[in-house]
C-alpha cells in the first residue's frame, strides 16, 4: 500500500517536471522570451553535452564539491562540539551569545576582503568563505538541538548517579543527534550558496566560476546549467547524507 | 514707393529668417529630455561625466542621469533590458552580447584609445614572455587584459592551460597579490596599472601596443564602445543626436582643457589631482570628426573588431563570431 502511494507520488513529480520543461521549451521556441533572457531547456542540454565532452562540466562540479565539502566539514567539526558545549552551559552561552549574534547575519560575501588579506588567493581562502558562511547558522542549529533535550531526562540521569560526561554521552548526544543531523542537512544546502562568493576571486574552475564567467559572456545557458548542476549535486549529496544518517541513527528509522 | 518696397522686402526677409531659425531650433529639440547613461569610474566614461558636470548636455536641452555599474556585462545587460538608454562598454562585453544574438543595441562610437596604460606587469626576474613559463599570472577574465594575455602568450608559443597558471583576479586585487608574492605577473589597466608600475621590483613586460590587432589595425584588446539601445535611437533620434553632440563637445574639452576636466573627474574617480592628470595624459581621445572615419564598413576599426570576435572564438570565450558590422550605426555621429 505504502509502495503504491510512493510510486504514485513519484509519477506525479515526474509528470509535473515534464510539463514544466515542455511549457518552458514551448514558450522559448515560440519566441515569447528572448534566449538571452531565458534559453530553452534544449539549449541548456546541448551546452551540457558540449561541456561534458570537453570534460569542463565534471571538473567544475568536482572543484566546487571539494570546496563546499571541505569548508562544510571543517565548519561542522568546530560547530558540533562547540554548539553542544554552549547548549549545555548557560554561563558560556551568555559569554558567546553577543559574538554569535554579530556573526550570524553576515553574508559569506562580506568575508571576501578579510579572507583575501588573511589567506591570500589560495584554496584555503575559498574553504574559509564556505566555512564562515555555514559556521554561525550551524552553531545555532546545534545549540538549539542541545537545548531541546528534556531537562527531566538530564535530572533523572543525574539522580541515577550519572557523571557530567555520562549525561553528555548517554542523554544529550543521542537525544540531540537527530536534530543536529537534520540541521546539518539544511546547512549543507546553505554551504552551497556560498560557492558563488567562494569562487568570485582567483578561481579558474568551479560551478560558481562557471556561472559568473557565463554571465560575463552573456551565455545564459551556461549560467542556468551551473545552477542546475548545483541543485543536482546537492540532491546527490543529500541522498548520501540520508544513508549516512540511517547508519548513524538506527533508532530513528 | 521703391523705398516702401525695399522696406517690405527687408521685413519679409527678416520674418522668414526668424521663422526658419525658430523652426531649425524646434527641429533640434530633443523628443525626450532625459537620457539614462550607464557608466563607471573607468576612463571610457569621462566624456559623459564631464558633459554632465560642465553642463554640455544641458546646453542641448538634455538631462543625463549617470548610473554606475562595476562591470561592462552588468551595464550591457541593463541596456538591452531597457533600463539604460546609452552606455559605454568594453568591446569584449559588446561582442559577447552580439554573439548571444541580442539585436537590441547598436555601437556608434569609440571614444578613446589607452594602449600605453594597459599591459602585463611582472617581477624584475621575469625579463621576457618566455620567462612566464611555470609562473602564476593574473588577469580579470572576460576583459581586455585577459585578451591581451591570451594573445601575447599565443604570439610567444605558450599555452595558458599547460605552460603557466592563469588566475582570474580583479585589477584592484592585483597590487596586494603582487606584493605578497602570490602572483608573478598580472595584466592590468590604469589607474592600477600605474600603481603596480610604481611598486619596487616590478616592470612593464608588454603593453597593448604589442597586441597583434594593434599592430595591424591600431586596435587595442578591448576598445571602448559607445552603444545605444536600438529602440531608443529609433524612437528618439533628436535626443540621441543631442547626446552625441554634448558627448563629443566633452571629448573636445578633455583634449583642450584637461586640468579643468580633471577637477570634476576627481569626484567620479576619487583620484588625487596628480593621479587624475597622469591618467588623462595617457589617453588618446577620438573626436567626433575622427569617429566618422572610424565607424565605417569597410574600415580598419570594424575589420579589427571582427578579428577580435574571431580571436574570442578561437580561445573558447564565445561560441561563434557575430558579424560585427551589423551592430555598427554609421550615421549616429553627425
Amino acid at each position: 500500500m505504502e509502495i503504491n502511494s510512493r510510486s504514485k507520488s513519484f509519477a506525479i513529480s515526474i509528470a509535473s517536471l515534464v510539463i514544466f520543461i515542455t511549457v518552458w521549451e514551448l514558450v522559448c521556441r515560440l519566441g515569447f522570451i528572448e534566449p538571452l533572457f531565458l534559453p530553452p531547456p534544449s539549449q541548456i542540454l546541448s551546452r551540457a553535452v558540449k561541456m561534458i565532452e570537453n570534460g569542463q562540466l565534471i571538473s567544475h562540479t568536482l572543484a566546487s564539491t571539494r570546496r563546499v565539502m571541505v569548508g562544510f566539514i571543517l565548519s561542522s567539526m568546530v560547530a558540533i562540539p562547540f554548539g553542544i558545549f554552549l547548549g549545555s552551559s548557560r554561563f558560556f552561552m551568555a559569554v558567546f551569545d553577543p559574538l554569535i549574534s554579530l556573526l550570524r547575519p553576515l553574508p559569506s560575501m562580506s568575508w571576501i576582503p578579510l579572507s583575501l588579506l588573511w589567506l591570500g588567493i589560495t584554496e584555503t581562502q575559498k574553504y574559509s568563505i564556505v566555512f564562515m558562511g555555514s559556521f554561525a547558522p550551524s552553531l545555532l542549529y546545534i545549540i538549539e538541538a542541545t537545548k531541546s533535550i528534556d531537562p527531566l531526562l538530564i535530572r533523572a540521569a543525574k539522580n541515577l548517579g550519572a557523571s557530567k560526561l555520562d549525561v553528555m554521552r548517554e542523554v544529550i548526544l543521542p537525544g540531540s543527534l537527530p536534530q543536529i543531523i537534520a540541521g546539518l542537512k539544511v546547512m549543507l544546502g546553505i554551504a552551497w550558496t556560498c560557492i558563488i562568493s567562494a569562487e568570485l576571486v582567483a578561481a579558474r574552475e568551479g560551478l560558481g566560476f562557471m556561472i559568473m564567467n557565463g554571465k560575463e559572456y552573456f551565455q545564459t545557458d551556461t549560467v542556468l546549467l551551473g545552477m542546475v548542476m548545483i541543485s543536482i549535486t546537492v540532491m546527490v549529496i543529500d541522498v548520501v547524507f540520508r544513508k549516512f544518517e540511517r547508519r548513524l541513527l538506527p533508532w530513528t528509522r | 514707393m521703391k523705398r516702401l518696397m525695399k522696406k517690405s522686402l527687408a521685413l519679409v526677409a527678416a520674418v522668414v529668417l526668424a521663422f526658419s531659425l525658430v523652426c531649425a531650433h524646434a527641429d533640434e529639440t530633443p523628443e525626450k529630455v532625459t537620457v539614462i547613461y550607464g557608466g563607471s569610474s573607468w576612463l571610457g566614461h569621462y566624456p559623459a561625466w564631464v558633459g554632465i558636470e560642465k553642463g554640455l548636455f544641458q546646453k542641448h536641452g538634455l538631462g543625463v542621469l549617470f548610473q554606475n555599474f562595476y562591470a561592462s556585462s552588468g551595464r550591457m545587460g541593463s541596456l538591452v533590458a531597457g533600463d539604460l538608454d546609452i552606455a559605454s562598454t568594453g568591446s569584449i562585453s559588446g561582442i559577447a552580447l552580439m554573439a548571444a544574438g541580442s539585436k537590441g543595441f547598436m555601437a556608434f562610437g569609440t571614444p578613446d584609445s589607452y594602449a600605453t596604460v594597459e599591459g602585463i606587469i611582472a617581477r624584475e626576474n621575469i625579463k621576457t614572455i618566455q620567462d612566464l613559463k611555470g609562473k602564476r599570472i593574473a588577469a580579470p577574465f572576460a576583459s581586455s587584459a585577459h585578451v591581451l594575455v591570451l594573445d601575447i602568450l599565443e604570439q610567444n608559443g605558450l599555452d595558458p592551460e599547460k605552460d603557466l597558471t592563469l588566475l582570474n583576479l580583479k585589477v584592484n586585487e592585483m597590487p596586494a597579490a603582487m606584493h605578497s608574492g602570490e602572483i608573478d605577473a598580472c595584466a592590468a589597466w590604469t589607474p592600477h596599472f600605474n600603481k603596480l608600475l610604481k611598486m619596487p621590483g616590478h616592470h612593464l613586460l608588454v603593453d597593448d601596443t604589442e597586441f597583434s590587432l594593434y599592430k595591424k589595425y591600431k586596435l587595442g584588446p578591448g576598445p571602448d564602445l559607445l552603444v545605444v539601445r536600438k529602440e531608443f535611437a529609433q524612437k528618439y533620434p533628436k535626443t540621441s543626436k543631442a547626446f552625441v553632440k554634448g558627448y563629443f563637445e566633452a571629448v573636445d574639452m578633455l583634449i583642450n582643457e584637461p586640468e579643468e576636466c580633471a577637477k570634476v573627474l576627481m569626484k567620479l574617480t576619487n583620484l588625487s589631482m596628480e593621479d587624475q592628470m597622469e591618467v588623462l595624459k595617457d589617453i588618446t581621445w577620438i573626436t567626433g570628426e575622427e569617429q566618422r572615419a572610424l565607424m565605417v564598413d569597410p574600415g580598419d576599426f570594424v575589420a579589427g573588431m571582427q578579428q577580435l570576435a574571431q580571436f574570442l572564438v578561437k580561445h573558447n570565450q564565445i561560441d561563434h563570431a557575430p558579424a560585427v558590422k551589423e551592430w555598427i550605426a554609421e550615421d549616429m555621429v553627425p
